[in-house]
């Protein structure tokens, strides 16, 4: 148990801080709904962030950190399913969409060189085509399309194979939304700091302390248990991050909109450039009710 | 960062918890739903902390010219986790391991740490803590428990409340003003039998010996019974709370409660979805807290902890209590309602009491928002 980094992990995470400082605000006049970057994901390829699980002493905690770490920009591009799921199927270049179901909207379709379908028999993986989608416009701060028909030539993957596209679909969504909170909480701190309201800032307002101070142990713990999840690559932590994060997600999009008041609804201010990403991702892989019940198989047995 | 546990570690705890299946007999079984404060469990602690002592399980992180072992702290931690597992045997000795012991380490004269570290590594002397009063709870700085000087001695005139373990303590870690200014304060290492002290147990919903009222009526207390330099009392409380604070590892007991109440359901054929839903929920607040609490070891690892961190394993652990808690009283109402499964209602007890001990949960959320979040600072913080 070490809970620092190692000089290794410091290394990337100092590269990785350099390659993502043009990202840490949202650009000037963006006004949209979502901001997908090409730009850095191209520099996270060309700086090799995307083989990190098979680098020398890295592995998925390193995958995690970086997901972690890019999310809590306001800028978007595909990492989770590249970093830790690629590598499982042997595919890389292209982003990767994780399709929960046909017929229902997919994070990054639209893009994707490859497609995992979690699907009633079982995972199938292939490559989309334009076809095979529909774009869907939404309030949703991530690219999504529809996966309107099954793309031909899909594989069905060895049991053992899925099992661990899903364990690491868990773990990215994890910290992914470990990173999400932490940016929106890192926001909205900001703008209490800086919103006077009865001749005083809003973060003298013990109220507002006390749920932010709650929402930043919540995000610290979200953080840990993604990583620790990553760590050990196991199911059953994964389930638990994955259900820790999905839960904690509910409140501190609250308590952010909440304290930014009516800026908060609009796009010229970030904020749903985070929680708009978070808000989706509640529901993913079936959301924390799912977790919940994964998890109580692994801890208690099937039978229970 | 890694999350993994070295051999050394691994081996350690099967050591611990070989020594407990040899030790924590069947007697242990019947007593461990009491308080730690009740006479049955001071009594099997002073007993069973000897045999730890003898093992190497009850100091092993104190430094060696300390009669340690020179131990980690996540040594130190690894067994507390097997022990409060257990129902915490040590009772109220884990003060003296967890945090009175190290801060008359840091404070205390070569004679102080002498007498008290000698009995405290033997495993046989209970104390208590002197600090809330009724003036002065969570706003710990409003006591006015007075120790005035009198040529080379003080007297202390005053009263404590709250205050666990008092009746059978034979010292009090007491803290008394001893100058005008709201931070003068002074600690005293206080023997109880002294001439003036009167204890009163007050009745309550957490346990027998775990709530008293202290007084102390012209009290005369030594020089050399003072820890500290006299008026800096406030330095050596902040030391001692940053240890106390995160000394007990809750979320272990909370999460053997938990997976004793899902048995019982189990057996029933009551764990339905609804409910494994709960049960999964108020896991993953354990292990929540379990990993924040493992931050702050990790810390003290390499020197202090951090306030910050130390706050956020308090509240964490406070809300996985609650979840706890709740859960049994939602799905298990007959385990809470009955004499079935003590332990289900031993939790209880010191859930409720996890948000106010050691300064309160709110207390805790001042000091994250001032410390983590750089939000102005609130009375308290």
């Amino acid at each position: 148990m070490e809970l620092e980094l190692s000089p290794d992990q410091k290394l990337l995470m100092s590269a990785l801080d350099g390659l993502l400082a043009p990202y840490r605000s949202a650009p000037t006049g963006a006004h949209g709904y979502f901001e997908y970057s090409e730009s850095l994901r191209q520099a996270l390829a060309e700086g090799g962030f995307f083989d990190i699980v098979g680098e020398q002493g890295f592995g998925p905690l390193e995958a995690a950190m970086l997901i972690e770490e890019v999310a809590s920009c306001p800028v978007d591009a595909e990492v989770a399913a590249s970093t830790l799921i690629a590598p499982l199927l042997g595919c890389d270049g292209a982003p990767v969409a994780l399709a929960w179901g046909l017929g229902r909207p997919a994070r990054y379709l639209d893009r994707a060189g490859t497609v995992a379908l979690f699907h009633e028999n079982g995972l199938l993986v292939g490559a989309p085509a334009p076809d095979d989608w529909r774009t869907e416009t939404s309030v949703v701060a991530y690219p999504l399309a529809t996966l309107c028909r099954l793309p031909e030539g899909m594989v069905r993957q060895p049991a053992d194979l899925a099992e661990a596209v899903h364990r690491r679909a868990l773990i990215g969504i994890a910290a992914e939304a470990a990173g999400l909170m932490r940016g929106a909480l890192q926001q909205t701190v900001q703008y209490v700091k800086d919103r006077q309201q009865f001749g005083q800032p809003l973060a003298q307002f013990q109220a507002i302390q006390h749920r932010l101070a709650e929402d930043a142990q919540t995000v610290h713990a979200c953080r840990l248990l993604a990583f620790r999840a990553a760590y050990v690559d196991s199911a059953k932590e994964a389930s638990l991050a994955c259900l820790y994060a999905q839960q904690a997600a509910r409140k501190l999009i609250y308590d952010c909109h909440q304290f930014s008041g009516a800026m908060g609804l609009t796009l010229e201010y970030p904020l749903h450039l985070w929680t708009y990403r978070l808000k989706y991702l509640q529901g993913e892989a079936g959301g924390r009710g799912k977790q919940a019940s994964a998890l109580a198989a692994h801890l208690w047995g099937e039978t229970s | 960062m890694e999350f993994g546990w070295t051999d050394e570690q691994a081996v350690a705890r099967e050591n611990v918890r070989a020594f407990l299946a040899e030790h924590l007999t069947s007697e242990w079984q019947e007593i461990a739903p009491l308080s730690p404060g009740s006479e049955a469990v001071t009594s099997f602690s002073k007993r069973f902390c000897p045999k730890l002592a003898e093992a190497g399980l009850l100091v092993p992180h104190w430094p060696s010219a300390h009669g340690g072992a020179d131990a980690s702290p996540w040594a130190h931690f690894i067994i507390g986790e097997q022990l409060w597992e257990a129902g915490e045997p040590r009772g109220p000795q884990y003060y003296n391991v967890n945090w009175i012991g190290p801060t008359i380490m840091k404070y205390g004269t070569p004679a102080q740490q002498d007498y008290h570290l000698g009995r405290m590594r033997r495993g046989d002397v209970i104390w208590c803590q002197g600090f809330s009063e009724p003036s002065g709870g969570s706003d710990l700085a409003a006591l006015r428990t007075r120790a005035e000087r009198v040529g080379d001695r003080y007297r202390i005139n005053g009263s404590k409340i709250w205050t666990s373990y008092a009746r059978l303590a034979e010292f009090c870690f007491l803290l008394a003003r001893t100058g005008s200014d709201r931070r003068t304060i002074s600690v005293f290492l206080l023997p109880m039998d002294r001439k003036g002290i009167e204890v009163r147990p007050i009745e309550s919903v957490v346990g027998e010996g775990d709530l008293h009222e202290v007084f102390f009526d012209d009290v005369e207390a030594l020089e050399s019974e003072r820890l500290g330099p006299e008026g800096e009392g406030w330095s050596v409380v902040r030391y001692a709370l940053n240890y106390e604070r995160v000394g007990i590892p809750r979320y272990a007991l909370a999460l053997k409660t938990l997976h004793r109440a899902v048995a019982a359901l189990i057996s029933e054929g009551a764990f339905d979805a609804v409910a494994q839903d709960a049960a999964a929920s108020a896991c993953s607040m354990c292990e929540a807290a379990r990993m924040l609490t493992y931050e702050v070891v990790d810390q003290r690892s390499k020197g202090s902890p951090s306030t910050g961190a130390t706050s956020m394993a308090r509240v964490a652990i406070v809300q996985a209590e609650r979840s706890v808690a709740d859960f049994v009283l939602d799905w298990t109402p007959h385990l809470f309602g009955s004499a079935e499964q003590p332990m289900v209602a031993t939790h209880h007890k010191r859930a409720i009491a996890a948000g106010i001990a050691a300064g309160a949960s709110e207390i805790q959320l001042n000091l994250i928002a001032r410390d983590i979040l750089g939000l102005g600072g609130s009375r308290g913080a």
